[in-house]
């Protein structure tokens, strides 16, 4: 937990760089008025969907907080908690056990479905492709024992993992802590999240600190297969445990989330895109899911692809986007949901990292691209939550609000040109206080998958001058040879524009005022005005 | 160096140290292959009462470094290491030769209660890797003006003969490393130039070309005034590290005299010469002196292809400075000195006098000295010229900037990001405390503006740099 830290809840006190720690809490002063935090284009009118993780800064801290908020519940004995006695009893049927081999056994036959598209393990780890890779990332164990490569085996990367090792408790040994090293075009980041260390190598131009975010979204997705206390049990009884035993078949899920985070601007910005849709439609499938309730229910989540629909939580509880990212990586990168209806342990890391809920996935049509998450507490209630799953349906078809949303699923996004401003060619906005954001689709010089890597890579850049730790700014300008970038970051929200370079300083100060009165004009449609509880 | 918060109350005071250095050595992973002879491999270690143990203990982390990032790029290891307390950084200057240099972070001491230590803070985000990078491959190119390569050490006395030069100038140089006050300005290296007219200029250059003619022997001159550089016969390379040396070392130690009252002590023997103010600033202090000694420091100047080692006479009248640099294989003698000193003295002191009214004339046009309108930094990759109106006069070696040092660490920041790509950019930012801070590249030039105007907006502040570049770069072309 320690590596956690890294520098981010220590408020610079001295008389030289004061001012800064404290204005940085203070954007309200911003130019305008009236935007503040939760009035922004976007803000929920009632409460928030998410745990009040706002900021870049909030995500990196220190997760203490929100584990306790199911502490209490788990005392209830309502949350089941990981209780197993050996990390290895996957022959011997412990209860976890026998859960975490249904899971595996799904994936496995997820990756051959994907093996068109799956991993290339076979690469050669001394051979310059391998090497010129955008971005490697490592997991292994404190023994120094390999746990995950996103290329090469692991096998043949086995003794580099070893010197990853030992560089790691080399510096420990000094009472220090390794964080990165920097080569003229590549950096290696280091993260120890006992009992694991995971270790990027990335030529992107990300900062050491995005890197080290990125990391720790991989430790919570190996988290959430096996629960911190599952993980801590097994090293602690042996150290040098092989841990690909017990995650075998999950590696296309870190895949597709490493993926995800070279493309998908609501991890970096820690939030969430919903499908466009009328408010009213999407009051109708809201209460929809808020009647078909059960006990144990905690969020009912409505997803098209990788946009959320809708979102209705228990009363009191939240899920952090982080988590909310996880089920969607879940969702995203297993096909076999779509044969029938799934049921998964999955520990949502960010809630509590101690315990598994029991999510109940599928999707509304076979075809389709709505996908329903029913997350309960309970093991055993496959058949209750099927059952919320048919109600929910029902009452979908009989009040027409299926038609709407299938109506919607045809423009699942917007082109920026319906938005009218010269010269703009992306922008992503986030409400801060609504954890969610809206983004037009990817337009034609950035469509191709490097260009679309290139563009994320300089929202990427923009993100990290913007929220540097200790120097951060209100807003940035660069003009270059490719293209015109801004971001401007306010008490309330967070807006990224990317203008063709033939735009002026002038164009993109007028695209601001006009863009921020178009997304208020929309927001009904791109945002969750209204979120509900049961 | 050590400041204590003037906020805190006496008793329970928070200290704060600036980044400090921790190590500097010098190693060849050849030297000692064999288990047991690791201490073979290091050349030269700082601070040198360091344990054995643990100076074997410190390299052999860096050689595992470096030969680990070799797995990413065989080419390209490792040129820095961060950790909680301190940064590495790496430098191989010689095939297999590496110096390396760790600076511990700047941190915060917060006092505790009654029997408990304090406890510290590191402050991870304050150094720039590009700033103390620079610094550590200025450390080698000072070693190498004044004691050649490493190599040819080597070749002359072995290690034996490597590891005494070594000791004996880092020890007083790295003494004179200012490691807090470093910023932006080392990582360009610049040259300042003194603006010239014409007429001026076409008169220096024919008083060097007349001195070489007469003085055959002098291979080089390079001319400065007042810390500023107007003409130089030398490689940019080596006229670099060795503007950098005049000026904070040479000049600053010998300034003191020049602003002495006429009858202190320190004032040298100017008298007994009345036609003119000429006097060595390297060999000897006073002509006259039967004891002189005509010893001149030695330099070694075209490393890569000619390697010479020469002598460097610096002479100066007044403001005005000249090096003359002669082969090292000349022996100089009073004869020589005398010569030079009746032929370059009364024309210098003349010159001197000359460029000091043509400056006046200058500053009376511009206007009295005041704070300077803008707060500008700007560098040309092409002639290293820069300029900075954020630096104050540099006193000894170190320099003191009119902004806040976050303001100057931002400026290294959009640096960096000019450094990643070889394209034209324009980056504008404003900073939390409303500072907007303008960085400009543009075909090997590099512009950085710091405007206090917290409430203009981009447009405004755009006019506002473009009025600067009109007024001082008129006929330099940037991206708009």
């Amino acid at each position: 937990m320690e590596a956690d830290v890294h520098n981010t809840n220590a408020p610079v006190e001295n008389g030289s760089l004061a001012p800064v720690d404290r204005l940085r809490h203070e954007r309200s002063d911003s130019p305008t008025p009236g935007l503040v935090e939760g009035t922004e284009p976007g803000a929920g009118q009632d409460s928030a969907m998410f745990v009040h993780a706002q900021s870049f800064e909030d995500l990196t801290a220190d997760d203490g907080e929100q584990e306790q908020e199911l502490s209490e519940e788990g005392t209830d004995g309502t949350l089941e908690t990981q209780e197993q006695e050996s990390g290895e009893s996957r022959d011997g049927g412990g209860e976890s056990g026998e859960a975490q081999d249904t899971q595996a056994e799904e994936e496995q036959e997820d990756e051959e479905a994907q093996s068109s598209g799956g991993r290339d393990k076979e690469e050669d780890v001394t051979s310059e492709a391998w090497r010129r890779h955008r971005k490697h990332v490592f997991v292994l164990s404190e023994a120094g024992k390999p746990i995950y490569s996103r290329y090469g085996t692991e096998e043949a990367l086995s003794s580099t993992m070893g010197v990853m090792m030992a560089l790691v408790s080399f510096v420990e040994a000094e009472k220090n802590v390794i964080r990165s090293i920097h080569a003229e075009d590549y950096k290696v980041v280091f993260l120890r999240k006992s009992p694991l260390v995971l270790v990027g190598v990335s030529r992107t131009r990300q900062s050491e600190r995005e890197l080290t975010r990125e990391l720790l979204y991989i430790y919570y997705q190996i988290i959430s297969l096996l629960t911190l206390t599952q993980l801590n049990h097994i090293f602690q009884h042996k150290q040098n445990y092989d841990l690909r035993r017990l995650l075998a078949g999950s590696e296309h899920l870190t895949d597709n989330l490493l993926r995800l985070l070279d493309r998908d601007p609501g991890l970096l910005l820690s939030a969430v895109t919903c499908l466009p849709l009328p408010s009213s439609s999407r009051d109708v499938i809201s209460s929809s899911l808020q009647a078909a309730k059960a006990k144990s229910l905690v969020f009912s989540i409505l997803l098209a692809g990788n946009r959320l629909v809708t979102l209705v939580r228990k009363k009191d509880q939240f899920l952090h986007h982080m988590d909310l990212h996880l089920l969607f990586n879940l969702v995203g990168s297993s096909s076999s949901f779509r044969e029938g209806e799934g049921w998964t342990p999955i520990c949502l890391p960010k809630f509590n990292t101690a315990g598994f809920f029991h999510a109940h996935i599928s999707y509304l049509e076979p075809a389709s691209d709505l996908c329903l998450i029913l997350v309960s507490t309970d093991r055993e209630d496959f058949f209750n939550l099927s059952d919320c799953k048919r109600r929910f349906l029902e009452r979908l078809r009989r009040r027409s609000a299926y038609q709407a949303l299938q109506e919607a699923l045809r423009t699942p996004s917007y082109s920026v040109s319906q938005v009218g401003i010269a010269e703009l060619r992306h922008f992503v906005y986030k409400s801060k206080s609504s954890g969610l954001y809206t983004s037009p689709e990817i337009p034609i010089p950035y469509q191709s998958e490097e260009e679309q890597e290139r563009l994320m890579g300089l929202y990427q850049y923009l993100h990290s001058c913007m929220h540097h730790p200790t120097r951060p700014l209100r807003s940035i300008y660069r003009c270059g040879e490719r293209e015109n970038l801004l971001a401007w970051v306010t008490s309330g929200f967070e807006l990224y524009l990317c203008f063709s370079p033939l735009g002026t300083k002038e164009q993109a100060m007028a695209a601001i005022s006009k863009l921020l009165k178009w997304i208020r004009k929309e927001e009904d449609r791109l945002f969750i005005l209204s979120p509900q509880t049961y | 160096m050590l400041m204590i918060s003037p906020r805190m109350a006496a008793g329970m005071q928070e200290k704060q140290y600036t980044p400090s250095l921790l190590n500097f050595f010098i190693y060849n992973p050849k030297f000692g292959p064999r288990e047991g002879e690791e201490e073979k491999k290091i050349l030269f270690y700082h601070p040198s009462e360091v344990e054995k143990n643990e100076k074997i203990r410190n390299v052999g982390l860096c050689e595992a470094i470096v030969q680990f990032t070799r797995t990413f790029c065989p080419s390209k290891p490792a040129k820095s290491l961060h950790t909680q307390k301190n940064r590495q950084f790496f430098y191989e200057p010689e095939e297999n030769f590496w110096i390396v240099m760790v600076v511990r972070n700047p941190m915060i001491e917060k006092p505790n209660k009654e029997g408990k230590p304090p406890t510290i803070e590191y402050q991870e985000e304050e150094i720039l890797d590009t700033v103390y990078g620079a610094v550590l491959q200025q450390c080698y190119s000072m070693y190498k003006l004044f004691n050649g390569t490493f190599g040819r050490a080597m070749e002359a006395g072995g290690v034996e003969l490597l590891t005494q030069k070594l000791e004996k100038f880092f020890y007083r140089y790295l003494q004179t490393l200012h490691l807090h006050s470093c910023d932006l300005l080392d990582v360009f290296g610049g040259i300042s130039f003194f603006p010239l007219d014409k007429m001026t200029y076409l008169k220096i250059q024919s008083f060097v070309n007349r001195v070489e003619e007469s003085l055959r022997l002098i291979k080089y001159t390079a001319f400065l005034y007042n810390d500023q550089l107007i003409w130089s016969g030398l490689e940019q390379e080596d006229m670099r590290i060795l503007y950098k040396y005049l000026t904070t070392s040479l000049f600053p130690r010998h300034s003191e005299p020049e602003l002495a009252g006429r009858d202190s002590p320190l004032r040298p023997e100017v008298a007994g010469n009345l036609l003119h103010y000429g006097r060595f600033l390297t060999g000897p202090s006073n002509l006259k002196d039967p004891e002189a000694k005509f010893r001149f420091p030695r330099i070694f100047v075209n490393t890569g292809e000619g390697y010479e080692e020469l002598h460097l006479i610096v002479y100066k009248a007044m403001s005005a400075a000249v090096c003359f640099m002669i082969s090292a294989s000349v022996e100089l003698n009073r004869e020589f000195c005398e010569q030079l000193d009746s032929l370059v003295g009364p024309q210098l002191t003349l010159l001197a006098s000359d460029i000091c009214e043509q400056y006046n004339i200058n500053r009376r046009i511009s206007g009295p000295d005041r704070e300077p309108q803008f707060k500008f930094i700007y560098f040309n990759h092409m002639n290293l010229a820069e300029k900075s109106t954020i630096h104050m006069r540099k006193t000894a070696s170190v320099s003191l900037t009119s902004v806040h040092p976050d303001l100057m660490k931002i400026l290294g920041d959009i640096n960096c990001d000019f450094a990643r790509v070889d394209e034209d950019e324009e980056i504008i930012v404003k900073a939390m405390t409303d500072y907007w801070v303008v960085g400009k590249k543009s075909d090997q030039r590099e512009l950085y503006v710091i405007l206090n105007q917290k409430n203009a907006n981009l447009i405004e502040v755009n006019e506002e740099v473009k009025r600067l570049c009109a007024t001082q770069f008129n006929n330099i072309f940037f991206l708009d």
